[in-house]
């Protein structure tokens, strides 16, 4: 009962922080929305006891790709108003987009009951000592090893793709070798001369 | 099984509760209490005794995002890692032989920036 | 008891809104992205419901890949940007016309 509760107070959340997403006015509102919807996408999906995912979810979402979301918002120094304009212009196109989306979504499921299957049906509560994350990595790392490797040449591709489009070297950059400079030795710089005494005239 | 995190719920909770009480607090006390009203000078930006003279939100440098976006990378990674390292005992050698191909192509990735001084901050 | 169906419907609302975000904001590319974000999100609702429904890790394996791939997709696309932002002074996907006949 407790979950089921808990289950509604987080999708209330989320749907008000998706909501918050694409309406706010400023883009780093619609980046901390968007952190917000996905603490609350990780607490349902604890409730439903996916909990490795959920860990992930928090792990690499709200701790890396929305900070980097947040780096762009602050780095690029947008002329906000230029943006919003013309934000009323389709706006209602997008709403009755939604709504069609939506009583599509729920008709299919709530009174065709999805062809066949019992939508009605709930998960079955996994024993205290049961971990999903054991039971992950004994499919994932065998099983789906293909995949997983592919994941690894993805991630060399992003690698590649962000230092080959981002990185620039200034040219004429002065930088000190710090090595070069420790490494300076005396006769390098000094030069002692024996210069022979004048006679007085 | 989710008894186990019901810390977290507290902790959401009471986190929760400690943050509305301050809010509503903070913001009744300055209501009733306040000795006058503001004024227009009271609440204006102050900097040194100068009105400020640009917008407060400045421009990174874009190498902060390089340093965020090799992060998201290697993120992932220990992602990858936290299954196997409890796992191990059951999947035996031919996971550790899929990891060890794994990080290998991640090393790949990772001399290849090395190389392209994407570390060095200069 | 959370039901496949409460968790279908969630996720359903969840897409219909990034749907109108992606209608709404169509002119910044970042909340254009984080629209793409939100519609992952949802279809990942999707898979971890019928994956617990019916008792079968796949799906949860395919989320795990979909995070990796969501993850990387949204660095390559703002590194795009970036680039974009520095040749064009702008991020509005009305000045990207040059591709344009």
């Amino acid at each position: 009962m407790l979950v089921e509760i808990l289950f509604y107070i987080f999708a209330t959340l989320l749907v008000a922080g998706a909501l918050g997403v694409i309406t706010a006015r400023n883009p780093v509102y619609s980046v901390l929305f968007l952190v917000f919807c996905f603490v609350n996408s990780a607490a349902i999906w604890l409730l439903v006891e996916a909990e490795f995912l959920a860990i992930v979810l928090v792990l690499v979402y709200v701790g890396a790709v929305m900070v980097l979301f947040l780096f762009v918002v602050m780095m690029l120094d947008i002329n906000l108003a230029e943006i919003r304009q013309g934000f009323t212009r389709f706006a209602w196109l997008g709403w009755i987009t939604a709504l069609a989306v939506i009583a599509e979504i729920t008709g299919v499921i709530w009174r065709n009951g999805l062809g066949g299957v019992d939508v009605g049906r709930g998960f079955v509560s996994e024993p205290a000592n049961y971990s999903n994350t054991l039971e992950l990595g004994r499919v994932l790392y065998t099983h789906y090893a293909y995949p997983f490797e592919l994941a690894a040449v993805l991630l060399v591709v992003a690698i590649v793709a962000a230092i080959a489009l981002t990185l620039r070297r200034r040219p004429g950059l002065k930088v000190q070798d710090i090595s070069r400079q420790v490494a300076v030795r005396a006769e390098d710089r000094l030069r002692v001369v024996k210069v022979s005494a004048e006679k007085r005239s | 099984m989710l008894n186990n995190y019901l810390p977290i719920l507290i902790f959401l909770a009471i986190a929760t509760a400690v943050a509305l009480v301050l809010l509503t607090l903070g913001s009744t006390i300055g209501r009733f209490f306040a000795r006058e009203p503001a004024d227009r000078d009271k609440l204006s930006a102050y900097e040194c005794g100068f009105e400020a003279f640009e917008d407060s939100r400045m421009k990174f440098d874009v190498r902060y995002y390089l340093v965020a976006i090799l992060f998201i990378v290697f993120d992932l990674e220990i992602v990858f890692l936290f299954p196997w390292a409890v796992a191990l005992g059951d999947i035996g050698v031919a996971g550790l032989i899929a990891m060890v191909v794994f990080l290998g192509i991640l090393t790949v990735g990772f001399i290849y920036e090395w190389k392209k001084g994407a570390l060095e901050w200069d | 008891m959370i039901t496949l169906a409460d968790m279908l419907t969630l996720s359903g609302i969840l897409f219909a809104l990034a749907v109108a975000g992606i209608f709404l904001n169509r002119k910044n590319v970042i909340l254009l992205l984080m629209c793409v974000e939100l519609l992952l999100l949802a279809a990942n609702f999707n898979f971890i419901a019928f994956s617990r429904m019916l008792g079968d890790l796949t799906g949860q394996v395919f989320v795990f890949f979909v995070l990796t791939v969501a993850a990387a997709e949204s660095a390559i696309g703002l590194a795009i940007l970036v680039v974009l932002f520095r040749e064009r002074r702008s991020i509005n996907v009305e000045d990207l016309n040059t591709l344009k006949g």
